[in-house]
C-alpha cells in the first residue's frame, strides 16, 4: 500500500499540494490548449545583478547570486511552487510506502540535457551521488539508506527511518539536488560543467562581468501545468538570450534601468524609488518579505547568558525605529520567523515583540543583576542595514544604562567570530538576516536553533529542552497540524527566552522596463514566461 | 644600459618573494576563511569542518606554504576556491583589462595633465593659471567614485552618449572599448591629472628660472624650442617618477572604478577574493600584479637612464 503526493508534506505544503493536484488535473483534462505561449519570442534581456557570481555549481554554492542564474539552467526532481510548497518538476510523480521508508519517483519522459542526451534515472542517481559527496547541505541525505534505479524511468529512495519532512528537504532551493548528466558526477566542487535540463542553457560566463544564457530550443515543458509556478510548472523561454550583468553599485543599476541598457534590476535603493515611479518607462516591483532582520544573542557569554538580561533587552526594543533606520523605511513589522502570507505563519510570542517598555526593561535588568559589563554588538558594514540596526539597538540599550558597544568587522570575519565553537567570546549580539530559510518554511528556519548550529549558542549540554522536544515533533510527527503546532511552540519559546530578536521584514525592490511582460518578483529572478511586448 | 636593466631585474626577485610571503601570511592571519564564505550562515559546525578538510585548510601553515611554493616553481598558481578556475588563467583574462584601462587613463593624464601644467607655468599668475590649478585641485580632492557617478548621470542618463557600464575588450571592438572605457578612464585619470598638472607646473617654473634657459632665450632661440627642448626635457625627470607612481595608483584605484562601472578587471577580482577569503586567488593575483608593477618600475629606471646621461654613467 502506498500514499501519493501530499501526505508527507508540511501543513502548508500539504494544503498547497492539494491545490496543485487539482490544477494539474484541470490542466490535463481541458486546458492543454491554454498552456502558456510567449506573446513574443526574441530579444536579449539584460538583468542588472547586484552580486558577483563566482560559480554556477549549484550543488556546492549557497550564494543567492549563484542561484539567480543557476536556477534558470538546472532543474531537480522536486521544486517549490509560487507559495514555496513542494511540487514535482523532473519527477512525473512519486509515491511513499505506507511505512514511510520508501519513496519511488517516476521520471518525466522526454526531458533532454542541454547536450542533447535524454535524461534517465541513471542521471538522477549520479546527481544524488555527487550531491552526497560534495554538497554543503549533504546531510539532508543522512537518513537515506540507499537509492536505486530499477529501470530507466524509476528512481527509488530507501530511508533508514521514516522522515515525514523528507520531501520538504529535497525540494529545498537552498542547495538543490540538481540533475546533471551522469558523466559529470565526478566533477570537482565548484567545477561542475554547466549542463542542465532547464529552459535556459549557458553561452558564456565571465565572473565579475556577466553570464549569458540562451533559449534551450529542445526544452520539454512540464505539461502537468499550464503556467509557471515558483521554480516549476510550465516553463517557456521567450527571449533569445538573457544576460546577467554584474552591477554591484546601486546607482549604476538605477542609471542602467533609466537608460534602458538594463531591462531589469534587483535591489533598487529606496531613495531612488520615488523618482523612478515617475518614469513611465519603468515598472517598480516590490519584493516583500525578502528577509527577516534579526539579532541573535550569544547565550554562552555573560551577560547574555542570563535570560532576564535578554528579556530586558527584548522588553526595551522599539522595532519600528530599528527597521526604519536599517531599511530607510522599506519594511514591515513582523513577529517571528515566517511571513504573513505563508500558511505556516504564526504570531505566537507577539506579546514579547516590539514592547518599547523601558520601565519593564529596567526592572528586568535589576533582576538580572546587571553590573554595567560591556555588551558587544557584532556587526558589519558590508550590509549597511545590519550596521544601522546594530547602531540603533545599541543606542536604545544605552538609554537604559546598558554599556552597549559596537564591534564592527567585515562580513566574513563576523561570520567566523559568531560561528566559533561554544563558548564563543567577544560578542553578545550578532546581526544578520534570515532570507532563504523563512521562505523555505518553518522547518528550515527552526533548524537554526538546534545544538550544532552556530546561530544558536547554548552552553555545552544546556540546550533548551522545550526547543529540543518541539524540534523532534516538527520532524517526526506525521500529521502536518501537529508539526505546525510544534513550530508555534518553538517560536513562542524563542521569543519568550529572547534567544533571537526578529526586528521585521525587509522589502527588496526590483524594477523592469515597462515593455517587459510576465516578470514577477520571486526569491530568485525567473526568466521563463517573460517576454518583451 | 643593460647593467641598469639587469640590476633592476635582480632587485625584483626578493621583492616578489617578500610580497608572496606577506600575502600568504596575512591572508591566514585575518579572521574568516573560504569555508565560511562558501557554506554561508546556515552551515553547521560539522559542515564547516568538513569543508575545511575538503579544501585542505586544516593543514599546518608550513605545509600549505610549501605546497604553494612548490606549485609556483612549476608555474602553477593554484585554483580559485570560489570560482574553481585556474588562478593564472583568470588573472590573464582580468589583468589585461585593468592594464588597458590604466594605460588609457595614463594617456589622458599625460596629455591633459602635462599640457595644462606647462600652460599654467608659462601663464603663471594669470586667470589661465588659476583656473587650471582650481581644476587640478578638484581632480585631486573629489573622490573618483563620486566623479564617476556624476559622469554616469551626465554622459549616460542625460546625454545618452556613453553606456552606464560594462566592458567590451579592445581587441573585440575598438570603438566599443572606447565607449565603455572612456568614463572609467577619465574618472581614474582626474586625480592623477591634477597631481601631474601641479607637479609639472612647479617643476617647469623651477626649470624656467634656470640660467641656461635665460641664456637660451638671450641667444634668441624661439620660445617653443626653449620650452620643449630645454625646459621640458629637464623637467621630465621628476615627472617620470610621478608617472611611475601614477601607474601604481591607477591599478589600485581600479578597485573602485571597476566596481562602479562593472568592469571585470583585477581590482574587482581581488576585492571579491579578499572578501571571500579566496586564498589562492589573492596570493596569485597579487603576485602577478606586483610583477607587473615591478616591470613598470624597471621601465621607469630605463627611462631615467635615457633622459639623464648621468644616471647611465653613475650606475655603470
Amino acid at each position: 500500500m502506498v500514499r501519493t503526493g501530499w501526505a508527507p508534506l508540511g501543513f502548508a505544503a500539504a494544503m498547497a499540494f492539494v491545490g496543485t493536484l487539482g490544477a494539474g488535473a484541470l490542466a490535463s483534462t481541458s486546458a492543454m490548449a491554454q498552456a502558456y505561449k510567449c506573446p513574443k519570442v526574441g530579444g536579449d534581456f539584460v538583468f542588472g545583478q547586484e552580486a558577483n557570481v563566482n560559480s554556477l555549481d549549484q550543488m556546492t554554492s549557497t550564494t543567492i547570486s549563484t542561484r539567480n542564474v543557476a536556477m534558470n539552467i538546472f532543474e531537480s526532481l522536486m521544486a517549490r511552487d509560487e507559495g514555496n510548497n513542494p511540487i514535482t518538476d523532473l519527477a512525473e510523480s512519486f509515491t511513499e510506502s505506507a511505512d514511510g521508508l520508501v519513496y519511488s519517483f517516476k521520471i518525466r519522459q522526454g526531458v533532454k540535457f542541454h547536450n542533447g542526451k535524454a535524461m534517465t534515472s541513471a542521471d538522477v542517481s549520479a546527481s544524488w551521488d555527487r550531491y552526497k559527496r560534495v554538497a554543503v547541505e549533504r546531510n539532508i541525505l543522512d537518513n537515506v539508506e540507499k537509492w536505486e534505479t530499477p529501470d530507466a524511468n524509476t528512481f527509488v529512495v530507501t530511508m533508514k527511518r521514516p522522515q515525514p519532512t523528507f520531501i520538504e528537504f529535497i525540494s529545498s532551493f537552498s542547495q538543490p539536488i540538481v540533475i546533471i548528466p551522469a558523466e559529470h558526477k565526478d566533477d570537482a566542487p565548484q567545477q561542475l560543467r554547466t549542463v542542465g535540463t532547464g529552459p535556459w542553457q549557458l553561452v558564456e560566463f565571465l565572473p565579475g562581468s556577466h553570464v549569458r544564457l540562451k533559449r534551450n530550443d529542445a526544452y520539454t515543458p512540464n505539461t502537468k501545468y499550464t503556467e509557471r509556478t515558483g521554480f516549476g510548472g510550465y516553463k517557456q523561454a521567450c527571449f533569445n538570450t538573457v544576460t546577467f550583468r554584474i552591477v554591484t553599485e546601486a546607482g549604476a543599476r538605477v542609471a542602467g534601468l533609466r537608460t534602458g541598457e538594463l531591462h531589469g534590476v534587483e535591489d533598487i535603493p529606496f531613495i531612488s524609488v520615488a523618482d523612478l515611479k515617475k518614469d513611465n518607462r519603468i515598472t517598480i516591483l516590490p519584493l516583500e518579505n525578502w528577509w527577516v532582520h534579526v539579532s541573535s544573542a550569544n547565550t554562552s557569554q555573560p551577560p547574555t547568558d542570563n535570560p532576564k538580561f535578554r528579556q530586558a533587552v527584548m522588553a526595551l526594543l522599539d522595532m519600528e525605529e530599528i527597521m526604519e533606520a536599517a531599511t530607510d523605511g522599506n519594511f514591515k513589522l513582523n513577529v517571528g520567523f515566517q511571513y504573513p502570507h505563508q500558511a505556516s505563519y504564526t504570531d505566537a510570542g507577539k506579546e514579547f515583540y516590539n514592547q518599547k517598555n523601558a520601565t519593564k526593561a529596567k526592572a528586568l535588568l535589576a533582576e538580572a543583576g546587571y553590573k554595567n559589563e560591556p555588551v558587544f554588538l557584532l556587526t558589519n558594514k558590508d550590509y549597511p542595514s545590519m550596521y544601522n540596526a546594530a547602531l540603533v539597538m545599541s543606542q536604545q540599550m544605552q538609554s537604559i544604562g546598558i554599556k552597549a558597544e559596537l564591534k564592527v568587522v567585515d562580513w566574513p570575519t563576523s561570520v567566523q567570530m559568531q560561528g566559533q565553537a561554544s563558548p564563543s567570546p567577544g560578542w553578545n549580539f550578532f546581526f544578520t538576516g534570515y532570507g532563504t530559510q523563512p521562505a523555505l518554511g518553518a522547518l528550515a528556519t527552526m533548524n537554526f536553533f538546534m545544538g550544532t548550529n552556530p546561530n544558536y549558542k547554548p552552553k555545552p549540554g544546556q540546550e533548551d529542552p522545550v526547543l529540543k522536544a518541539e524540534w523532534e515533533n516538527m520532524n517526526q510527527k506525521t500529521d502536518p497540524k501537529e508539526r505546525q503546532a510544534a513550530f508555534v511552540k518553538m517560536q513562542h519559546r524563542i521569543l519568550e527566552q529572547a534567544l533571537v530578536f526578529p526586528f521585521g521584514s525587509l522589502t527588496k525592490v526590483q524594477g523592469v522596463r515597462s515593455n517587459v511582460v510576465g516578470y514577477k518578483p520571486f526569491r530568485i529572478p525567473r526568466f521563463s514566461n517573460v517576454s518583451f511586448q | 644600459m643593460w647593467g641598469v636593466v639587469l640590476r633592476s631585474i635582480m632587485g625584483a626577485i626578493p621583492v616578489l618573494l617578500i610580497v608572496s610571503l606577506i600575502t600568504f601570511g596575512l591572508m591566514r592571519l585575518i579572521p574568516g576563511d573560504p569555508a565560511a564564505a562558501i557554506a554561508g550562515l546556515t552551515a553547521t559546525a560539522e559542515q564547516l569542518e568538513q569543508l575545511r578538510q575538503d579544501l585542505g585548510l586544516n593543514e599546518p601553515f608550513v605545509v600549505q606554504l610549501a605546497k604553494w611554493y612548490g606549485g609556483l616553481i612549476q608555474g602553477d598558481l593554484g585554483r580559485s576556491i570560489l570560482m574553481g578556475q585556474d588562478v593564472l588563467e583568470v588573472t590573464l583574462i582580468r589583468l589585461p583589462v585593468t592594464i588597458a584601462l590604466s594605460l588609457y587613463a595614463l594617456v589622458l593624464t599625460l596629455v591633459l595633465g602635462l599640457t595644462s601644467g606647462i600652460i599654467a607655468a608659462l601663464r603663471q599668475n594669470t586667470v589661465v593659471d588659476q583656473l587650471t590649478m582650481v581644476m587640478a585641485m578638484i581632480g585631486i580632492s573629489v573622490p573618483n567614485f563620486f566623479l564617476g557617478l556624476l559622469m554616469i548621470l551626465l554622459f549616460a542618463v542625460y546625454l545618452g552618449w556613453l553606456p552606464t557600464g560594462g566592458y567590451i575588450p579592445l581587441w573585440d571592438d575598438p570603438i566599443g572599448w572606447l565607449r565603455t572605457s572612456t568614463m572609467p578612464a577619465l574618472s581614474l585619470a582626474l586625480l592623477q591629472m591634477g597631481l601631474l598638472a601641479r607637479i609639472t607646473r612647479s617643476t617647469m617654473l623651477e626649470v624656467l628660472r634656470q640660467d641656461y634657459i635665460r641664456t637660451a632665450r638671450a641667444k634668441g632661440l624661439p620660445r617653443r624650442l626653449v620650452v620643449v627642448k630645454h625646459a621640458l626635457t629637464n623637467a621630465l625627470i621628476p615627472i617620470t617618477t610621478v608617472v611611475g607612481i601614477i601607474i601604481s595608483l591607477s591599478i589600485s584605484g581600479a578597485v573602485v572604478t571597476e566596481s562602479l562601472f562593472s568592469i571585470p578587471g583585477m581590482g574587482q577580482l581581488l576585492t571579491q577574493a579578499v572578501l571571500n577569503r579566496d586564498y589562492p586567488m589573492v596570493q596569485g593575483g597579487l603576485l602577478l600584479t606586483t610583477a607587473f608593477l615591478v616591470m613598470v618600475n624597471i621601465l621607469v629606471d630605463i627611462a631615467y637612464a635615457i633622459l639623464d646621461p648621468r644616471v647611465r654613467y653613475e650606475r655603470s
